[in-house]
């Protein structure tokens, strides 16, 4: 796979190169250096007192197709965004990554089509996702790298229809990528086959679904707007993207569950500022019953969301998620007694206030996650100041806690680290 | 005969010329509001922001304007391209303009593919990080502020224009002087709280367009900061026919390339 990421990027780079100057794409991107400081020592991790350090280059270019073919009639555009990276925490030579390599094309004028790897959002939360189950990556969120890197890129097929009643956005992605999460060699978490907190010492890995046709992820929306709110349903035929069953207990292994999600979401102007509301259905499919203590349950997700604009570039946005397990006695029912034992809620509420200063150049920012019933949460503090057009530097901190190892946050709450990101743009 | 065709012919000219002084201030307040933001069905033009602070670095922003009125002196949507700087190239903007309510406004980030509704209440807030707001941009609604006309010279009409709820914005009035010929303001000064003058926009260079009268060069300036930014209207075109659809989320996700060549 890395393979084909670095021929991709190597090939296209000298397909840029070797065209007519007149034709050569315009070639944008940005340098950067990044570090993130432990502020403490965590011995579990490979290293005790940092968690991120590397340089990356970004390369981006588009292309939109010209002459007389069917592509050109199409608007086809094609797209490519590549990352080069050297990891010094793993002291490894550089690694690439693909993020956006697609053809975009219209061959109607009510259809849209993006073919290849793109990255893909949706839904109404922030920082958090009921209907969005395409791939993220909370390492990067947790470490302090820029916002892009939580979202993964998909290889996907997007096929986009624009009826009069309502849009419909069809994603069609064959096999399966999951969540990045920790893993012990960079952040520690709760691995509950060593009963703690644990860094490289953990052993457990997650079984990904094989790759054959019957495993392909399909997801839909269908979204129109009602004067000035925007209604949508949506559609996940899938997997859990975090591995959160067990597949063989004795052997470490996690998977990734089979799971269809269905759900609904509402956002408008409301009061003096934007409200919305999202559900979702997550039916578990190999455990309908709920009664395997092995699998997730089905679960039920509600997010109720508000932002408003308080003047002079302050912006607060408030959020609060109800999750329930649907089948909750039938799962503690089935529970052993030396088993971790889930809540059937957990609630949790989000702050965010965003407050710029100096014509627009300097941002400051903090996001809270709090969690009454898991009593844990996460607070991410940053300051980014555009030095010019070219250059930003952008400091900040991540702070989970929690009262709990086994919670979300809880389990982070080594991990708290400082970071700063200097990037220069071209 | 020929005499008294002469006289009336004149009495008629001075009466008209009579008519065209005693414009209500209401009606100048409506053709100048006419002539900055609705002119044509709809438009594009490309627009290049130098901004440069009080030690005289500077920033730039260029991006690409689309803009649809809905409804005469009322309704109009805008589509807002980003070319530069890097940081924010291939981000697109909507406003839904409306008259007497909230815009509703959405943000496209491409690099999340993320659609982000913007709560913006306060249109008072610089655009894109310019010495511009919002409401320089888009308009400031015409009913908002009372309207005195305290001097009318050949050239200009001067207008005195005060805020009917002063706790809503950080002036307490700003004046305008409008061209008389194509009632087009060629300068506003704004005054703060305590009377003090504190930021100006000036219409540098104007240019007949398509038979429309365009400013295509203009400059707004905090004297507070002592920072200024100014504008260059460059293909600047009317009346070419944008559809309603360009204003939606498919194309705030698939710019319209056709409009945004450079």
């Amino acid at each position: 796979m890395k393979r084909v990421c670095i021929l991709s990027f190597i090939m296209l780079f000298w397909a840029a190169l070797s065209a007519r100057a007149a034709d050569l794409p315009e070639w944008n991107g940005f340098i950067e250096q990044d570090y993130g400081a432990r502020l403490s020592r965590d011995t579990l991790t490979k290293h005790e007192d940092y968690n991120l350090l590397e340089q990356r280059l970004q390369l981006k270019t588009r292309y939109a197709v010209t002459g007389d073919n069917v592509f050109s009639d199409w608007n086809s555009v094609i797209r490519f965004k590549g990352d080069a990276v050297v990891d010094e925490y793993f002291q490894t030579t550089a690694y690439s990554e693909v993020r956006e390599l697609n053809l975009a094309f219209r061959p109607s004028d009510l259809v849209d089509v993006k073919l290849g790897r793109q990255v893909l959002t949706w839904g109404t939360g922030d920082y958090l996702f009921i209907n969005d189950l395409f791939p993220k990556d909370y390492v990067s969120f947790y470490t302090g790298r820029d916002d892009e890197y939580l979202k993964k890129p998909s290889d996907a097929l997007r096929m986009s229809l624009y009826p009069e009643p309502a849009n419909i956005d069809f994603v069609l992605i064959p096999y399966f990528t999951a969540n990045t999460m920790p893993e012990g060699d960079r952040l520690s978490f709760f691995d509950s086959f060593q009963g703690g907190i644990t860094g490289r010492a953990s052993e457990r890995s997650a079984i990904r679904p094989a790759m054959q046709a019957e495993n392909a992820q399909y997801a839909l929306r269908i979204y129109r707007n009602f004067d000035s709110a925007e209604g949508a349903v949506y559609f996940y035929r899938g997997f859990d993207p975090s591995p959160r069953s067990y597949l063989d207990e004795a052997a470490q292994q996690l998977f990734y569950e089979r799971l269809d999600a269905y759900g609904t979401s509402l956002r408008g102007p409301f009061g003096s500022g934007i409200a919305s509301i999202e559900m979702g259905y997550y039916h578990s499919v190999q455990d309908d019953a709920g009664d395997n203590r092995l699998i997730e349950n089905s679960m039920l997700k509600w997010l109720l969301g508000y932002e408003q604009d308080l003047g002079n570039d302050l912006k607060l946005g408030l959020q609060y998620l109800c999750e329930q397990k649907l089948d909750y006695s039938a799962y503690s029912a089935a529970l052993l007694p030396y088993d971790y034992v889930w809540d059937e809620y957990r609630h949790l509420l989000t702050q965010r206030i965003t407050k710029l200063y100096k014509n627009q150049t300097v941002m400051l920012g903090l996001f809270n996650f709090w969690s009454p019933s898991d009593k844990d949460g996460y607070l991410r503090l940053s300051c980014a100041y555009d030095i010019s057009d070219q250059w930003k530097l952008t400091v900040g901190a991540n702070l989970p806690w929690g009262e709990d190892e086994i919670t979300d946050f809880g389990m982070m709450q080594k991990n708290k680290n400082v970071f700063m990101r200097l990037r220069y743009g071209f | 005969m020929l005499k008294k065709l002469m006289v009336v012919s004149a009495v008629l000219f001075l009466a008209g010329n009579a008519c065209a002084q005693e414009l209500s201030v209401d009606e100048i307040v409506a053709k100048a509001n006419n002539s900055s933001y609705y002119q044509g069905k709809d438009g594009s033009a490309k627009a290049s922001m130098v901004v440069t602070d009080s030690q005289g670095r500077t920033r730039q922003r260029q991006l690409t304007i689309l803009k649809l009125n809905v409804q005469a002196g009322g309704d109009q949507k805008y589509y807002v391209y980003f070319h530069k700087p890097n940081d924010v190239k291939g981000m697109s903007y909507i406003v839904w303009k409306h008259v007497g309510k909230d815009d509703d406004r959405w943000l496209y980030l491409p690099a999340m593919d993320l659609v982000r509704r913007i709560a913006a209440s306060d249109k008072r807030s610089s655009f894109a990080g310019t010495t511009f707001l919002y409401e320089d941009i888009s308009g400031r609604s015409i009913d908002l502020d009372t309207h005195e006309l305290t001097a009318s010279d050949d050239a200009y009409y001067t207008l005195k224009n005060t805020p009917k709820d002063p706790a809503s914005v950080e002036f307490s009035y700003y004046t305008m002087k409008i061209d008389k010929h194509n009632f087009v303001p060629m300068s506003a000064e704004y005054f703060d709280k305590s009377g003090k003058l504190y930021r100006t926009i000036e219409a540098l260079e104007v240019q007949n367009i398509q038979g429309y009268p365009t400013v295509t060069r203009m400059k707004a300036a905090d004297l507070n900061a002592n920072s200024n930014t100014v504008t260059e209207f460059s293909q600047v075109r009317y009346d070419i026919g944008l559809q309603d659809e360009i204003f939606t989320e498919r194309f705030l996700r698939t710019p319209p390339q056709q409009w945004l060549k450079e």
